[in-house]
């Protein structure tokens, strides 16, 4: 397993220095000059001139790009242009809250989507059936800011019981950061308002966010669910009197479930990247925000660092995918 | 980690009260600003709305703009003196303004702000860079401040408000590289003003909390109950940012709210729209380099397709006041027989075919960059284009961000054909808009990119911007202006009229055009 995890780290770095290289031309092609953004109102052309001096933005390309990479190998992403911190800093500031929405997201869709599409395949075009396979169509239909601004119409606005935006509310002390995860941490510090509180921010962001990527996994369960009921080995256990409950959320769910967990893996990269939506609406502080706003300020290393993670991120999960279908087919192990 | 069963117990009962718990409960004296935070925190490197903003809370200037019309008043100087030639300008300090480490502030920090914003040379230095010079800034008694400038300049007394004054006992030890401490300022404080940052609650773009400084100069006997923390909280899009508003979870927005949203504000019963001629002008840039664009006829073809009552009537609901001229219509210096282009698709017709005749090419498509995320850009964008569509000329809108646009408009070739924004107040004088706008010495510049060159117009602003006299200067812009309106380079639409949405809590808001009423030490809030 060991010998699998660093082949395939390994055969990413190609793929990832690719990623860098494509970024960076991509960005810095275009004909823009970051100096003048950067100099501001009422800057005069020779300011601007001092600035893209300053910042090497008058060397060719081709220099600007070999000096990034070479930074990049010393796990120096630079500064950003407009808070002057190191990105690698800005981004472990923003970067667990993020997390937190992303895996909360993908936890919440597990947990409900299987669920749902094992019960829409074992009722197969039955009301449960019918019920499922409609919120599924729906689900990931339906756009994510609409149905965020539905969600703070209803729940923040209506009803009042669950805050609108951000990640805390006002007035609110944090606990000091040992995960970055303020609810882990608040956890840690036996701050229970801190953690109600948190919690209470993340229900929005996570029901925006994990629609899609629930419905999407309810449908690949209920797909595998129908193929598996069909197996032998289905019709024996139920000839025998093997209890059902035990059948169908042990070995059917079991035998069904490899696209679901592919699915997941998938989604994750899709739920990183929709947080960018999810993150703007509600405030919330993470990754996406941060991209939102580098990418209004022209503020590049931010845009490359940022999508480099992304990469990276992208990458960890495809092998820990790869991993989870050999735990759960052993079969799997000799063909990856 | 252990969690003891009291504690499970504890947080069981804390998820249950989901339900029993408003979500949107306002805190007393803790004011959430909702507009956006500058890109950095340093006054010497970010010169906008939002920085300003800032400054006016962190930090305090010699003199300071107040009220609507906007008002110099004696702010840490309590007068000033100029000399017979308009070379020499002597401020007098108060006594005993504190900075918010407890030193004292003198000239010689005064001096040490102005030698700081020059060696940085972003964009608040820019208009003072030609006439001052390291150093030509002294302090010749502890509290006195002398400038020498190299030659009369118009426009100087005007800007001293656009300088804060910073500390230089808290910037000199975080100086990194001779970098006169900008990298640690980008992120810190070191002011005086009536609010002061407190470190731990800043992350860049996303919060920033403040606390009220006790020992402000100025005192806080005007305001008894004053605001005592500011909690920056920016939100990103404007549906939240109103919904935040009208349940009392943020105290004031920005000033750029769509028609739609001050229509839903002024409805609610928790906040209401402040609405305040500003400074601010619209303007569509027309890149003169580029055809057709570099044919007068076919300029004035397109100035006379904008409905220009239409948009401001209809789309903008009426806050705005059309202002024709490169002048916002509330500064001296506004030529008032000047009428502009008004809204006529026969005239732009007759100008079409006229452009046609001499070759312009009219049929060629238009790109013209709207920005995101302002929707009344893009307004704007799709009236201009349906009515251009009927005299004939197909204009495509191009979705752009104003980083892109500032940073493509530094060379003639890559700026587009058109694209739209907004000229705000910094300095209260013609210089900042006509003058940045239409000399030909600021090409390379966001605000100069319609390239428009014509060496009349550069002699009157610059003999306007090198003479002190404002009842001299006067006379020469409004000349100038003509001059500019005659060339049609761009299309001037309106002068806004603010529309802030203001929680119904905050009482004392006092707007200006410099900062957009971001001034917080007026307000306070009611139970």
């Amino acid at each position: 397993m060991l010998g699998f995890v660093l082949r395939r780290a390994l055969s990413a770095i190609p793929s990832l220095f690719g990623l860098l290289v494509v970024t960076f031309l991509l960005i810095r092609i275009v004909p823009a000059d970051p100096a003048a953004a950067l100099a501001g109102d009422n800057a005069t052309p020779q300011q601007i001139a001092a600035i893209r001096h300053q910042y090497g933005f008058d060397r060719p390309v081709g220099e600007q790009l070999i000096i990034y990479i070479g930074q990049v190998f010393r796990f120096n992403f630079g500064e950003s242009q407009y808070s002057h911190r190191p990105v690698g800093l800005d981004i472990r500031q923003r970067l667990p809250a993020t997390l937190e929405l992303t895996f909360g997201s993908l936890l919440f869709a597990t947990l409900v989507g299987i669920p749902l599409g094992v019960v829409a395949g074992v009722y197969h075009n039955r009301w449960p059936d019918f019920v499922v396979r409609l919120f599924s169509i729906t689900g990931v239909a339906i756009a994510a800011f609409w149905f965020a601004i539905m969600l703070q119409l209803l729940f923040s606005m209506q009803l009042d019981w669950l805050p609108l935006r951000g990640r805390t509310g006002t007035g609110i002390i944090l606990p000091s950061e040992v995960t970055g995860s303020l609810l882990l941490d608040s956890l840690i510090a036996g701050r229970l308002d801190v953690f109600a509180d948190a919690l209470r921010h993340l229900v929005l962001p996570v029901a925006t966010l994990s629609l899609g990527a629930l419905a999407s996994i309810a449908r690949f369960t209920r797909a595998g669910v129908l193929e598996t009921m069909q197996k032998d080995f289905v019709l024996y256990e139920r000839a025998v009197g093997y209890p059902r409950w035990r059948l169908i959320w042990i070995y059917v769910l079991r035998n069904s479930i490899i696209a679901a967990v592919s699915q997941i893996g998938l989604l994750f990269g899709a739920l990183i990247a929709g947080a960018v939506v999810v993150e703007s609406i509600f405030d919330w502080p993470g990754i996406g925000n941060y991209t939102v706003q580098a990418i209004l300020t022209a503020d590049y290393k931010v845009m490359l660092a940022v999508t480099l993670l992304i990469g990276v991120i992208y990458t960890i999960v495809n092998i820990l995918t790869d991993l989870t279908h050999g735990l759960l087919d052993p079969r799997l192990w000799e063909q990856l | 980690m252990q969690i003891s069963r009291r504690q499970f117990g504890a947080l069981a009962a804390a998820a249950l009260a989901f339900r029993g718990q408003s979500a949107a409960a306002a805190e007393a004296g803790v004011f959430v600003a909702g507009q956006d935070l500058p890109a950095n925190l340093d006054p010497a490197q970010v010169l906008d709305v939002q920085a300003t903003q800032y400054a006016l809370n962190a930090y305090d200037n010699l003199y300071r703009y107040e009220g609507n019309p906007a008002k110099m008043q004696p702010w840490l100087a309590t007068d000033h003196t100029v000399s017979a030639d308009g070379l020499t300008w002597e401020f007098k300090l108060r006594e005993g303004v504190k900075f918010h480490d407890g030193s004292e502030l003198t000239a010689e920090d005064v001096v040490y702000s102005f030698q700081r914003l020059l060696a940085i040379g972003r964009a608040p230095a820019g208009p003072l860079q030609p006439i001052l010079k390291p150093d030509s800034v002294s302090a010749p008694a502890r509290y006195t401040v002398r400038f020498t400038l190299a030659q009369p300049f118009g426009p100087f007394f005007a800007m001293i408000p656009m300088v804060a004054i910073v500390n230089p006992r808290a910037i000199k030890p975080n100086e990194e590289n001779g970098d006169w401490g900008a990298k640690w300022l980008a992120s810190n404080e070191a002011g005086s003003g009536a609010y002061r940052l407190l470190p731990a609650g800043y992350v860049p773009l996303e919060r920033a909390d403040l606390e009220k400084y006790d020992d402000h100069f100025m005192g806080w006997s005007d305001n008894p109950h004053p605001i005592k923390r500011i909690e920056w909280r920016p939100a990103k899009v404007t549906s939240t940012r109103v919904l935040a508003l009208l349940n009392g979870t943020l105290d004031m927005t920005d000033s750029f709210l769509p028609v739609d949203q001050v229509e839903r504000i002024d409805k609610s019963s928790n906040a209401h729209v402040a609405k305040n001629v500003t400074m601010r002008l619209l303007v569509i840039r027309m890149n003169n380099t580029k055809s057709p664009f570099d044919n007068l006829n076919a300029r004035k073809a397109f100035a006379h397709s904008f409905n220009y009552s239409g948009f401001i009537d209809e789309i903008v609901k009426g806050n705005a006041v059309r202002d024709p001229v490169p002048i916002p219509n509330t500064i001296w210096g506004f030529p008032k027989d000047v009428s502009g282009y008004e809204f006529d698709l026969k005239k732009a017709k007759g100008y079409f075919d006229k452009a046609m005749g001499e070759g312009a090419p009219m049929k060629r498509p238009i790109q013209m960059h709207v920005q995101q995320p302002l929707e009344q850009t893009v307004q704007a964008g799709q009236l201009f284009q349906s009515d251009l569509a009927t005299v004939g000329i197909d204009l495509k809108l191009v979705n752009d961000t104003f980083a892109n646009l500032t940073s493509i408009s530094s060379k003639a070739e890559t700026t587009p054909d058109m694209w739209i924004h907004w000229v705000s107040a910094y300095y209260l004088d013609p210089d900042n808009w006509i003058g940045q706008m239409y000399d030909s010495k600021y090409h390379g510049t966001w605000k100069a990119s319609c390239w428009y060159s014509n060496p009349k117009v550069d002699e009157l602003l610059r003999k306007a911007r090198f003479t002190t006299d404002q009842e001299d200067r006067g006379p020469l812009y409004e000349q100038a202006a003509r001059l500019v309106v005659a060339d049609s380079p761009d299309i001037w639409i309106y002068n806004m009229v603010e529309v802030c949405g203001v929680s119904n809590r905050v009482q004392g808001f006092r707007h200006c055009p410099v900062g957009s009423g971001g001034e917080m030490r007026w307000m306070h809030l009611s139970a």
